[in-house]
């Protein structure tokens, strides 16, 4: 199971290198999206099998937790594979070109679903510093200056991150007598004889160190850059689940300090990033010229609703893990959206945007749902998450933290639907006869409704299994 | 010997805040792979021999003599004989660098008195390389300097990683080496594409990315 996670993509890709066939390109991309799809599925109906040898498979398991991010990957995955072959048609690439790109995302998922599978806190930092270096090249696909400018800053600041994250590696085994293990499982028994002190300095280098990955303010310099400049579907893989396999990186790490009773010390920074990633982000999304920039700032401060939601403690854990999955679904369909925008309009600036609903209904329509969707306004069940969180606030007696996130709430829902409104009304000043084919709409249709249906009635068997992922915490 | 090696390492870092030639950074970098082979070598009664080996092969071949001469290749090609003039500079950047040692030195110390399991004068100098090449990242112009100071920084781990008296698995440490070597790849083809398309190399040309 583990094995053909790891290793089908790599084999296909690279007979795709080889091949260079259009037909077997797609082929490659979709079938790969599938199979990791029936996977998930597999693994949700407990059947698992293994192939790899043991000396191996302890460095890799497949818990609970992983799987709901797993699960979430494998959707966003596909409907990013079906919507990639309406971007290698408009950018007219060669059967070579694309059998490139298509390496690369294989590769970097791969990379991805490493985060999610490793037991040993020093192979999550190897795979998180893989999925910086495959998708660097993925952002540098267009060539273009920007791109270059937007792919440098990230592997760079990236790898000066997760560089960081490693001194936090080596410092999370000084403070441990004579316990030299850093599998995930060793670490939580034994995090409570740790020196406390050695703890805390592993957890600032930890936290800055991945929370780079993640773009959390005041870290996140990188990441608008790179989430406006990438291809559409590179940029839906990059905000709806790459920022989730570094997140349940850092869950999984706060879980060592949880267990070492530094609930109240981790608590605190991560309700501090939460809050300056909303505060970033509200300044930014009111003064954004670029709507992909518009959206990438928005990741941010979703992450940053994320983080508050997990520095509540028990109380925020369902309300982070329901966040998780609102966003990736959200945000996937948003990027892909903005990749027609663009198809249309040959421009990234909102001003160049004008009258979509009358000269592409379906985009506009596609558009302006997936604002309401991300920005909480019933029926998303994003709205259900913020609902707790200021449930959870109140509980936690941190009542008045609620009108700062009130406030930013409201700056950044100003911000997007102003965005929306221009980018949809209006007259239309688009002459050319551009069709849209079906899957290049399809897919966001389809992630909405799963959205539009879990805001008006969560499913028994989905809301299990995300009360069984949040089981992991605490 | 090791205490020697030691400082010698610190040394290497102090010539480099004071050197202003691109390529005398990378024979630096080259020394520093040497010395820091011949600590792991020192260590030899307390790993085993396949992760000697492997450490071997990761200080010597790839850290003193792959990576370096990647990198001269870079620099010669793209004609690039010495840095700008830092932002800070070099009289106060040498004063700093002098604060970062007393630093380094104060925590080997401490760090004695604690009595973990820790090499109180490694962890001290593998501070003082973290601080300083995160520093000259800060201070430096030029892309590819910034590439230099991240091997340093790398370096600088590494000792703090065999000041620890851990070690990681194989697997991992195979995992560390594939990515700081795809890495530097990737960086050095990045540098290679700014050189092309821009006229200058100096960060100051990356700023078409803004709100």
């Amino acid at each position: 199971m583990i094995a053909s996670i790891l290793l089908i993509p790599i084999i296909f890709s690279l007979f795709a290198l080889l091949i260079k066939n259009k037909v077997y390109n797609r082929i490659v991309l979709i079938g790969n999206a599938i199979i990791y799809l029936i996977i998930a599925i597999m693994r949700w109906l407990n059947v698992v099998w293994f192939v790899l040898p043991a000396w191996l498979l302890k460095y890799f398991s497949f818990d609970d937790v992983g799987l709901y991010f797993f699960s979430i990957m494998s959707i966003v995955f596909l409907a990013t594979s079906v919507y990639s072959v309406f971007y290698f048609k408009e950018s007219n690439l060669t059967a070579y070109q694309e059998a490139v790109f298509i390496a690369e995302l294989l590769f970097f998922v791969v990379a991805m679903s490493g985060v999610i599978l490793s037991t040993h806190i020093a192979l999550l930092w190897v795979f998180i510093e893989g999925t910086t270096l495959t998708s660097a090249l993925l952002i540098y696909f267009e060539k273009k200056k920007s791109s270059l400018e937007a792919a440098w800053k990230y592997v760079y600041i990236c790898s000066i991150g997760i560089a960081i994250a490693f001194v936090g590696i080596i410092v999370l085994s000084i403070g441990s007598k004579g316990i030299d293990s850093l599998f995930f499982e060793n670490l939580y028994k034994y995090a409570a004889e740790k020196n406390p002190f050695w703890l805390k300095i592993a957890f600032a280098f930890l936290f800055v160190g991945i929370g780079t990955k993640i773009g959390v303010a005041p870290i996140h310099a990188w990441l608008p850059d790179a989430h406006s400049e990438a291809p559409s579907p590179v940029s839906a893989l990059l905000s709806g689940t790459l920022l989730n396999s570094a997140l349940l990186g850092i869950i999984r790490i706060n879980e060592i300090f949880i267990h070492a009773h530094q609930e109240d010390f981790i608590n605190f920074f991560l309700l501090l990033t939460g809050f300056l990633s909303l505060m970033v982000s509200s300044v930014f999304i009111l003064r954004v010229k670029n709507y992909k920039r518009m959206l990438a700032y928005s990741s941010i401060e979703n992450m940053g609703i994320i983080f508050i939601a997990l520095g509540l403690g028990k109380a925020g854990i369902y309300a982070a893990m329901l966040h998780i999955l609102v966003h990736s679904l959200s945000k996937t369909t948003f990027f892909l959206t903005s990749g027609n925008i663009y198809y249309l309009y040959k421009s990234k600036k909102i001003e160049s945007v004008n009258g979509l609903l009358y000269s592409e209904p379906k985009t506009a329509w596609l558009w302006i749902i997936s604002t309401i969707t991300i920005l909480g306004v019933p029926p998303s069940p994003a709205f259900i998450t913020k609902f707790l969180i200021i449930k959870a606030l109140w509980l936690s007696n941190l009542g008045w933290l609620i009108i700062p996130f009130f406030l930013f709430i409201i700056f950044i829902t100003y911000g997007m639907i102003n965005v929306a409104t221009k980018m949809s009304f209006g007259s239309s000043q688009l002459s050319t006869n551009n069709k849209i084919p079906g899957y290049a709409y399809i897919p966001q249709f389809i992630l909405l409704l799963i959205l539009i249906i879990m805001g008006i009635i969560i499913p028994q068997q989905l809301n299990e299994f995300i009360i069984n992922a949040g089981k992991f915490i605490g | 010997m090791s205490d020697f090696l030691i400082v010698l390492l610190g040394t290497t870092m102090l010539y480099i805040f004071a050197v202003g030639r691109i390529e005398a950074y990378v024979k630096t970098l080259s020394l520093q792979g040497l010395i820091l082979f011949l600590l792991v070598l020192l260590d030899i009664k307390e790993i085993n021999w396949l992760n000697i080996l492997f450490l071997s092969f990761e200080t010597l071949v790839i850290k003193a003599i792959v990576i370096p001469v990647f990198l001269l290749t870079a620099i010669r090609k793209n004609e690039i004989g010495r840095e700008v003039e830092p932002y800070i500079s070099q009289f106060y950047s040498l004063l700093i660098a002098i604060g970062i040692f007393v630093l380094g030195f104060v925590a080997a110390f401490w760090s004695a008195q604690v009595g973990e399991f820790i090499k109180p004068l490694y962890f001290g100098v593998s501070i003082v390389l973290i601080i300083s090449s995160l520093f000259l990242i800060i201070n430096r112009k030029r892309i590819i300097t910034h590439i230099l100071c991240y091997m340093l920084l790398e370096n600088g781990i590494f000792l703090l990683s065999i000041s620890v008296a851990n070690e990681m698995p194989l697997l991992v440490n195979l995992g560390v080496l594939l990515d700081l070597f795809v890495g530097i790849y990737l960086f050095v083809l990045f540098f290679n594409k700014i050189q092309e398309m821009y006229d200058g190399n100096h960060i100051d040309v990356l700023t078409e990315l803004r709100d």
